[in-house]
């Protein structure tokens, strides 16, 4: 267990040992907490005040399955709040492997100077100019990585965007195939990387300083249980696998809740041409894999590898939440052309989700048709190029809203929502508008109660209490290094219980099932103490207006949880 | 009463030749609750099946009424 602190400013790198009242966290709980000890609340976030930190999960780098989340937190420039985006990958598990609890990176570099930051086999990190990489994309910069630095390194790394401090640039993590494409994408944290001068981090993968495990014996016995846990589980086991996430355009079209044209509709005309089924055929035809292990330890296979018509790889993996943003925000139903968009918005390093709904926000104000695939792709490749427009539009949907004057602007706290209109799903509209991170549905989503038919999702009652008890799981789970889509199985008994007697066997505690909610809350109010210090307030736990003026169709229903109850949601 | 159930996920394959496009057309007794058409097709509530008409989610208790078109997904949650 150590931190690595490196001095940007000076380019010192030391050791550090993992204080005590840091013991027992990881993931989101130590970046969450290490920033509200550290990072003044109302810093610049692309100034030298803020820190970029790296967590990898507490269980990352041990041989339970599907541990390998790296949490990566800041100031958002987004937002500006606390974030925390976690992404899949390699690096946290040869962070794990190399008995590496945290990077902290603090300071900024001269100006113009561009460093990479290198953890070696033996977890001796150290900076090295690189500015002979100043401008290049994601995919070519892998690439040179892994040249130099042989195939066994993990590399995150930012692109165009990053250096050029675009407010949605993206933290680009290699794959188990060395390729860019998993995304720590919210809130900007390719622009605090790129303001601290740091183009790429990499990580070697051979390390054998893993942590010890307290009880080896029964952690054997727990990973193995859990295993089973999500392989049974017919969501983890068997859709995820066959059509990975993109299997959820059926269900939340069906459901009417699938925010298109600008959250305009709830139902896709024509979204059976960009379903999980539809691209589930288009791999039958043209080949690329439908079922690709993208993360360390990842036993789902929800990745996939997509092709063109020629067979040549052009992206991994497409996602619900991209086929969504690039796809139903824009009325794009195209898989080629909203393939070629996620491969543009990794190469250049730009969230997919708030650059797709930037992008219909633009529509929306009439800057281009609706459907029109070229002129979305001639959009995000501006980014790249740093063009006026492109930098704009780099700055994701709240900028590119306000500089249309348009008023229908999808977003929190500065960062576009999520692929579950919250008119339709009022669960999603409580977890938008009080998570610490803005609208986020990783921090809480609500869509497996309406799926389950425990709760209506189109009443008001219940929504906060579920909003409340996800966004607890999540930050939960957030701290362990699990990948979201595998803590599926922890509902079910077998699952959830192998899962705490991991933890319990690797931390050597005795936790019961009533700490890993406490564990949870801690994570929130940390979170939640920094915004209120930034100068957040009840306030700001709002959605857009039009949330509440406009119905939204087939229900046609608006927004009914009342101002009271939003203040509920996360009043520890 | 005659339903047209359309399958997604991986549903369809335990169908032979099944085609996303048409469904599957169903006749089952008037009457018939949700449970009674997931029986009929030999698909399974506990195995994951969600059955949604008009944009809501129907329990296994809910009744049908002829000439619903029914969309019977599998429970997730997208990332």
């Amino acid at each position: 267990m150590k931190f690595l602190r490196v001095k940007m400013g000076n380019r010192e790198v030391s050791v550090e040992e993992v204080p005590q009242a840091y013991r027992g966290l990881g993931g989101r709980g130590l970046t969450s907490t290490i920033i509200n000890a550290e990072v003044s609340p109302t810093c610049d976030p692309l100034g030298p005040e803020n820190k970029l930190i790296l967590a990898p999960g507490l269980l990352s780098g041990t041989n339970l399955v599907n541990t390998s989340r790296i949490s990566i937190g800041a100031k958002s420039p987004l937002t500006g709040t606390i974030k925390e985006s976690n992404a899949g990958g390699t690096v946290a598990a040869a962070l794990g492997h190399l008995g590496i609890t945290a990077v902290i990176f603090e300071g900024q570099a001269p100006v113009g100077e561009l460093f990479i930051f290198r953890i070696d086999e033996n977890g001796d990190g150290s900076l090295m100019p690189a500015s002979v990489y100043k401008g290049m994309r994601t995919y070519a910069l892998a690439e040179k990585m892994l040249e130099t630095y042989g195939k066994k390194t993990s590399v995150l790394c930012i692109g165009p965007a990053g250096e050029q401090g675009s407010t949605a640039a993206s933290i680009q993590s290699t794959d188990v195939d060395g390729r860019p494409c998993r995304a720590a994408g919210r809130g900007g944290l390719g622009a605090v990387m790129g303001a601290k001068g740091l183009k790429a981090i990499v990580v070697d993968q051979t390390g054998k300083g893993t942590d010890a495990i307290a009880d080896p014996q029964a952690f054997k016995e727990a990973a193995k249980a859990f295993a089973k846990a999500v392989k049974e589980h017919p969501f983890t086991g068997r859709m995820l696998p066959a059509l990975g996430t993109a299997g959820m355009v059926a269900p939340v079209n069906s459901m009417g809740a699938f925010p298109t044209l600008n959250a305009t509709k709830g139902v896709m005309e024509g979204w059976e041409k960009i379903s999980g089924e539809a691209l589930s055929e288009i791999f039958k035809e043209r080949g690329g894999n439908p079922s690709h292990m993208g993360c360390s330890q990842c036993i789902v296979h929800c990745s996939n590898e997509f092709v063109d018509k020629e067979g040549k790889y052009v992206t991994s993996s497409l996602e619900y939440e991209t086929i969504w943003s690039m796809g139903g925000m824009t009325g794009i139903d195209d898989f080629d052309t909203i393939a070629q968009l996620d491969r543009l918005c990794d190469d250049i390093g730009v969230d997919t989700m708030d650059t797709g709904v930037a992008v219909a926000v633009a529509m929306d104000s009439g800057y281009k048709n609706f459907g029109d695939g070229q002129a979305a792709i001639e959009m995000v490749k501006e980014i790249g190029m740093g063009t006026p427009f492109g930098k704009i539009l780099g700055n994701g949907a709240a900028a590119v809203g306000k500089h249309f004057n348009h008023k229908r602007v999808p977003v929190v706290k500065g960062q576009a929502i999520a692929a579950y209109d919250p008119r339709a799903m009022q669960g999603n509209a409580v977890t938008y508008a009080t998570s610490p991170m803005g609208a986020d549905h990783t921090a809480g989503n609500v869509v497996g109660e309406y799926m389950a038919g425990t709760l209506d999702p189109l009443k008001p009652e219940g929504q906060m209490e579920a909003s409340r008890k996800s966004q607890i799981a999540m930050a939960s789970v957030d701290c362990t290094g699990l990948c979201l889509l595998a803590s599926f199985a922890l509902t079910t008994p077998e699952g959830g219980g192998a899962f705490l007697k991991a933890m319990n066997a690797k931390l050597g505690l005795q936790m019961g099932p009533e700490d890993i909610p406490a564990m949870g809350i801690r994570v929130l109010k940390e979170e939640l103490d920094f915004n209120r210090k930034a100068g957040f307030t009840s306030a700001d736990d709002r959605l857009p207006r039009f949330f509440y003026e406009e119905a939204l169709p087939p229900h046609n229903k608006v927004v009914l949880i009342s101002d009271e109850q939003m203040d509920q949601a996360l009043a520890f | 009463m005659r339903l047209n159930v359309k399958l997604f996920g991986t549903l369809g394959k335990g169908f032979q030749g099944y085609r996303q496009e048409d469904g599957l057309n169903v006749e089952i007794p008037d009457g018939a609750q949700v449970s009674d058409l997931i029986g009929h097709l030999e698909l399974s509530v506990t195995k994951g099946c969600v059955v949604v008409v008009e944009g809501r989610v129907v329990k296994p208790t809910g009744f049908l009424e002829n000439g619903m078109a029914v969309h019977i997904l599998q429970a997730g949650a997208g990332g």
